[in-house]
């Protein structure tokens, strides 16, 4: 990133960048999400060659990109359009080279970083994997959580549809509301697999029963 | 002898030998009159401080300029406020005099407190290599750290008294001053005469590139980097390779705001 192009985005801080284009730049860039005082720190930005100084960035790192995702609920991020923000400070002009992305994103799916994320499978062979699901709760978390709603509300038995429990009136003030479909039948799965609930029907019209 | 008149005879030798001894004797009773004096006003001090410490223990232990005013006042009449006190119930000597006269509140505060810098040196050390600055452990033992007994309000001076009692368990934690920034050093490895300025260079900067230590140490090239690669290997560094030329960044100032 130039320092001409870094000067102007501070200029005008709500142009829409161009990212917008995607689902998953929001504009609550300027929402108030409080980075922690290490974003301000330049080495943040360039991965560590000390291992066990590393080790430690890419917790940082996974910290932050979980707080940032619960924050402004985002279930799913792409490497070809990451959040703005998230990856980069202008304000210091620096941020986090693509490949990095993907070491910091590799470093959570694996057990070792907690499984914070979990990559979407490619549909082309050997191509290189380029979205993931964030999970600031893990799937078990998730179904934990719609269960003991459905439960709560005595939807028990009941069909629901996958837009009832995306988006439906019911579920406003839920956590798990616009959650990215694809990570929503991920929940689901785990439901079905305690035989906690059973799914009818194809992709658009899909159906959760639960019990 | 200050008798004037010189004694003749040999009954001169025995008058010697007597007022010598009467001499002698007169000092002893001296002695034990002003030890008398002195044993009773230290225990009317002891007292004194005893009362004292009892009345005050909570301040002591809440107030850090009450603490160490207190501490001040126990260095300048010379008692170490933590000598002797981890012998609880040794044998018959049942502990120090200190830890009798004060209770064993002043002592817990610090040994309590040294477990936190210690828990904090360990928390940080895959960060900053086992070198921290003393206002990064007050600020963080200040914050609690998310521990459950919440924050403790210590100053800098109550770290190193700490740090001092926590001397026994073999000096695993050493002070180090770089420029003009106070560290506690938890990896027991020392810093070559080099290391330690490229460090108080970085202090004074935040950051320093090999050709500022070229410009400003007049070092070879080769030596600047040698020093710098050594500082990387032992996590004490971080690198920034996105700025014009690579810079290496103290960790101190990644937990600072702005």
């Amino acid at each position: 990133m130039s320092i001409a192009a870094a000067e102007a985005s501070v200029a005008s801080p709500h142009t829409p960048s161009i990212q917008s284009t995607s689902p998953l730049t929001t504009n609550t860039t300027q929402s108030g999400f409080a980075f922690p005082t290490y974003t301000s720190f330049p080495p943040f930005y360039t991965l560590q060659p000390n291992v066990t100084t590393r080790a430690h960035q890419l917790d940082l790192w996974s910290s932050l990109v979980t707080t940032y995702c619960a924050y402004h609920r985002l279930f799913r991020i792409s490497l070809s359009s990451p959040p703005a923000d998230l990856f980069a400070n202008r304000s210091i002009n620096r941020s986090l080279k693509p490949s990095s992305i993907r070491d910091v994103l590799d470093h959570m799916a694996s057990p070792a970083g907690g499984q914070k994320i979990e990559w979407l499978s490619t549909t082309a062979k050997g191509e290189q994997k380029d979205s993931c699901y964030v999970l600031w709760k893990s799937a078990n978390e998730w179904a934990e959580e719609i269960h003991a709603w459905v439960d709560e509300t005595g939807q028990k038995g009941t069909v629901l549809t996958v837009y009832e429990l995306r988006e439906s009136d019911a579920v406003s003030g839920k956590d798990w509301r616009d959650m990215d479909e694809g990570l929503l039948r991920r929940v689901l799965n785990v439901l079905v697999k305690r035989g906690k609930a059973q799914i009818f029907g194809q992709e658009e019209s899909a159906g959760v029963k639960f019990f | 002898m200050s008798s004037n008149r010189r004694g003749v005879g040999l009954s001169a030798f025995s008058n010697a030998a007597i007022s010598s001894d009467q001499y002698a004797r007169h000092g002893e009773q001296l002695r034990t009159s002003h030890a008398d004096a002195l044993e009773n006003q230290r225990s009317v001090f002891q007292a004194a401080l005893h009362n004292f410490s009892l009345t005050h223990a909570k301040d002591i232990r809440s107030n850090p300029t009450f603490r160490a005013e207190f501490a001040r006042m126990c260095r300048a009449i010379g008692v170490d406020p933590l000598a002797g006190s981890n012998v609880k119930g040794a044998g018959g000597s049942s502990g120090s005099v200190w830890a009798k006269m004060l209770g064993s509140s002043v002592n817990d505060f610090y040994f309590e407190l040294g477990v936190r810098v210690v828990e904090v040196c360990r928390q940080t050390r895959a960060e900053n290599g086992g070198m921290i600055a003393f206002s990064e452990v007050k600020k963080r033992i200040e914050s609690g750290g998310g521990l459950v007994g919440g924050g403790m309000d210590v100053t800098e001076d109550d770290i190193q008294r700490a740090l001092d009692s926590l001397e026994p368990l073999g000096g695993m934690f050493k002070t180090t001053t770089l420029g003009s920034t106070k560290f506690i050093r938890s990896v027991p490895k020392e810093l070559n005469p080099d290391q330690s300025t490229v460090l108080g260079v970085i202090q004074i900067l935040g950051y320093v590139t090999v050709s500022m230590l070229q410009d400003n140490l007049s070092w070879e090239k080769a030596r600047s980097i040698a020093v710098i690669d050594d500082l990387v290997a032992d996590s004490l560094v971080w690198i920034d390779e996105q700025a014009e030329e690579v810079e290496f960044w103290s960790p101190a100032s990644m937990h600072v705001a702005g």
